[in-house]
């Protein structure tokens, strides 16, 4: 008989690895045998040790995630998306599973059996490859997604904690170390090392290494008057030199060097000081070899030149941040590395436009503003920036108007290519109205700041917290210079923000209930960006601008020094700070659980504890809206 | 009464026999099915094409799957093609008979397609469907409390629960119906 919808599942399957190396006569074959299965919310479809099924998975619609025990922790392997194929140990092995896989969003699964599939295998070394690639990579492979192309792992040695994994790898190093013979004079080496940039020199006899040099070696010994700088190099060298093989690892090396008390290694062909140098590992290509140091990511980014690459860097990031967390490293840390590295992203597309546009024609700047503006950006949340250029002749202002312009859109795609979602309100650099000249800036400034509510009641507060990307740092500061002339002792501009911050809706309702949304897709969740961390970034800006500090543009660190300004209420700005952490906490959390920015806080997953604790957070914000509403005449807007 | 007394003495077919004899035994299997007609008017339209896909155990059998097209007699036409069309049709409603069994029917506005098979069935002496049926509409109203004037047609439902969209044919409808069956039934803790 006819079967239409199997010919529906094989056009499903055609697009994805393996499928792709079969003909659609025998996927339909194939199709004609899948089984559908739906699984509910946190159901499991196999859990660790049950026995294994007849079928192996591919993802329909939905998210699953394959996760292991671990200190009795339930631990996070890989998540699958449409398309992934998972649950592949019976085709190589015969115990039980040793993962569980658990459905994150509701999903619809492919279950296809074995038993109909293997004959496909033997047929077609391509789909064998594949399967056994995709069993046997270890974690790191298949979070690139790129270039693992929708593989989800089944096998993975797992250690205590996912990113050791990235210890077992092999390093990079200096392959050509520099080399001298024991008789070169102290200052030929220290010239040559400098011209090199190199911290370190072998000293070689016969081809072999006999000794090293490192930096420390000439403060020690030369700069202290021991040795002359005409004394030969021999004199200054470490003997001997702590020799290993090629095939060393990150963990190996370590260890080494600590045991011997160097800071740098010499690698030999055979890994004894009698045979040919193959180079020198240093302590700092132990921490590059981490890849998942924010060092060695930013220097990626600055070396980047396409948006996959950039994308790479930014799913590298969500791994450093998730580790972060889960290590409860302080969440100001993580921020300011996050907020560097998108910073540096942000700054990478601007220059990459510039080399295809050709040199700009007048001074500008690219300023971040929003949450990266305040480092606070952890997600992927949006990335919102706005461009000033310095004030041109008139006929010339049409020309670079354009230039801008253009510069402006090209970039935003580029950011949005690298992973980052374009602001939806329209705060976006291509926009018309946020790629202007700085006098038309100050002007746009002006009038939030001296008419507010007259033009319109929507008030770019937002753009009361912005930091450079990119660009003459003079703009930057005229713009400082103008918001905070206008906005000292303007009453009614501080009275305006004073009500925009008390009108979000209240966290916590009259029962000491959570205020959920009511409808909507989100129904039933807590909106912890608007009723609890918006409240708290817009009071910590309208607490600082009213007390005119200036460079501080982080919630956190403006809480701090609201409590140094003002001591009488020092207490509550601190507790505001705490709070605004953990509720950032929260909200991280959440967010990398379901890959979004995290907004909606879906409570019914939430422990007792968790529950109690997220509302203590929210507790000082009551004493903060007391404080504004004291310091402030809010009757004017209300 | 009459009705009743007029069936003792009512010849069936055969096949007709064989499906109701399936009743013995309670089913587990769930079909979901999803018809082709003429038009809305179960009195006088009737049946184009007919597809069903079974479920069990909470799956979907993709390979058990039932699929038919019946081609339509214009009524100027010659009796002897009415006769052909009318013959197309006996056999696949036995085919159908054969398929669905004992099983539960599963539909979007189910009623109106089990009238409609009735009514064939009865142009060809048989009685009436006894399988017991689901209706995903009314089914999706329960679990959100809806009250009846509202309705949903396959497509909201379908977008409801983001399911991938297909395109209009009675082998999609049918999947599309059967994928919503399940979410539904585990929804509502049908077991």
């Amino acid at each position: 008989m006819n079967n239409s919808i199997a010919v529906r599942v094989a056009e499903f399957l055609k697009d994805f690895q393996p499928f792709v190396y079969l003909n659609f006569a025998d996927l339909i074959e194939i199709s004609n045998s899948v089984k559908v299965i739906n699984l509910e919310k946190d159901k499991s479809l196999f859990q660790i040790n049950d026995q294994l099924h007849d079928s192996f998975y591919v993802l329909n619609s939905g998210v699953v995630h394959l996760t292991v025990i671990s200190d009795s922790e339930e631990v996070l392997l890989n998540k699958c998306y449409v398309g992934d194929i998972f649950g592949l140990r019976p085709f190589f092995a015969k115990n039980n599973y040793q993962m569980n896989a658990k459905a994150r969003e509701e999903s619809i699964i492919y279950a296809i059996p074995i038993d109909v599939f293997r004959p496909y295998l033997a047929q077609n070394s391509e789909i064998l490859n594949f399967l056994l690639e995709s069993f046997s990579t270890n974690t790191k492979g298949v979070l690139d997604k790129d270039n693992t192309d929708k593989i989800v792992n089944s096998n993975m040695i797992f250690s205590d904690n996912q990113t050791d994994v990235s210890y077992f790898q092999s390093l990079s190093y200096n392959k050509k170390p520099l080399q001298f013979s024991p008789n070169t004079t102290v200052k030929d080496v220290a010239i040559s090392m400098s011209e090199n940039l190199h911290n370190n020199a072998l000293i070689v006899e016969n081809n072999f290494p006999i000794g090293i040099v490192s930096d420390s070696d000439f403060r020690l010994k030369i700069a202290t008057g021991k040795f002359e700088i005409n004394a030969k190099i021999y004199n200054l060298m470490h003997s001997p030199v702590t020799t290993v093989s090629e095939s060393i690892t990150v963990n190996e090396a370590q260890l080494l060097m600590l045991k011997n008390e160097v800071s740098h290694l010499c690698v030999t062909l055979d890994g004894t000081e009698k045979s040919e140098i193959k180079g020198v590992i240093s302590e700092h290509d132990l921490i590059l070899a981490q890849a998942n140091n924010p060092g060695v990511l930013l220097k990626k980014i600055k070396n980047a030149h396409t948006s996959a690459e950039l994308r790479q860097v930014r799913q590298n990031l969500t791994e450093i941040i998730q580790s972060s967390i889960s290590k409860n490293l302080p969440l100001t840390h993580i921020n300011t590395v996050a907020g560097e590295i998108t910073l540096t992203i942000v700054k990478r597309c601007v220059e990459l436009i510039i080399l295809e546009l050709g040199s700009p024609p007048a001074r500008f700047a690219w300023l971040c503003v929003g949450s990266q503006g305040r480092k606070e950006q952890i997600l992927l949340t949006n990335q919102d920036s706005i461009l000033v250029f310095e004030d041109v002749v008139d006929e010339k202002y049409y020309d670079v108007k354009d230039y801008f312009m253009r510069l402006a859109q090209k970039t935003t795609v580029l950011i949005e290519q690298s992973g980052f979602n374009i602001s939806k309100n329209g705060y976006i650099e291509s926009n018309f109205n946020w790629c202007k000249s700085l006098t038309d800036w100050i002007k746009q400034y002006n009038s939030w700041i001296n008419t507010p509510g007259e033009n319109s009641n929507e008030i770019g507060t937002h753009f009361f917290d912005y930091e450079m990307a990119f660009g003459d740092q003079n703009i930057e500061d005229m713009i400082t210079e103008n918001i905070f002339k206008n906005t000292k002792n303007n009453t009614l501009f501080f009275d305006f923000l004073g009500n925009d911050t008390l009108k979000k809706p209240a966290p916590i309702n009259f029962f000491k209930k959570f205020n959920v949304e009511d409808d909507g897709e989100n129904k039933g969740k807590f909106d912890i960006k608007t009723k609890a961390l918006l409240p708290l970034i817009d009071a910590a800006r309208l607490l600082i601008l009213s007390f005119n500090v200036r460079g501080i543009n982080n919630t956190y660190l403006r809480f701090k020094q609201l409590a140094i300004e003002d001591p009488k209420s020092a207490e509550i700005y601190l507790d505001c700070a705490e709070a605004f952490i953990k509720l950032s906490k929260f909200r991280t959390l959440e967010g990398l659980k379901n890959d979004n920015s995290g907004q909606y806080l879906n409570l019914d997953e939430f422990s007792k504890a968790d529950k109690e604790s997220l509302k203590n957070a929210l507790a000082p914000m009551r004493e903060l809206e007391e404080l504004i509403k004291d310091k402030f005449q809010l009757t004017k807007f209300s | 009464m009459i009705g009743w007394i007029k069936n003792i003495n009512k010849k069936y077919p055969e096949f007709w026999k064989k499906y109701l004899s399936t009743f013995e035994e309670k089913s587990n299997r769930y079909v979901s099915i999803s018809l082709g007609t003429t038009g809305l008017d179960s009195e006088k339209d009737s049946i184009l094409s007919i597809s069903a896909i079974s479920i069990v155990n909470n799956t979907i059998s993709i390979g058990n799957n039932f699929e038919i097209n019946i081609s339509q007699s214009d009524n100027s036409e010659q009796s002897s093609s009415i006769l052909t069309a009318k013959k197309e049709e006996i056999e696949a409603l036995e085919l159908f008979l054969n398929y669905i069994e004992n099983a539960i029917l599963i539909g979007h506005r189910i009623y109106f397609d089990v009238e409609i098979i009735n009514n064939a069935l009865d142009k060809i002496d048989c009685g009436r469907l006894k399988n017991e049926a689901f209706d995903i509409e009314i089914m999706y109203k329960k679990l959100h409390d809806l009250n009846d004037d509202k309705s949903f047609s396959l497509d909201e439902l379908v977008s409801f629960y983001k399911i991938p969209k297909a395109k209009v044919s009675t082998p999609d409808e049918a999947f599309s119906i059967a994928l919503l069956f399940l979410k539904l039934k585990s929804k509502l803790g049908i077991v």
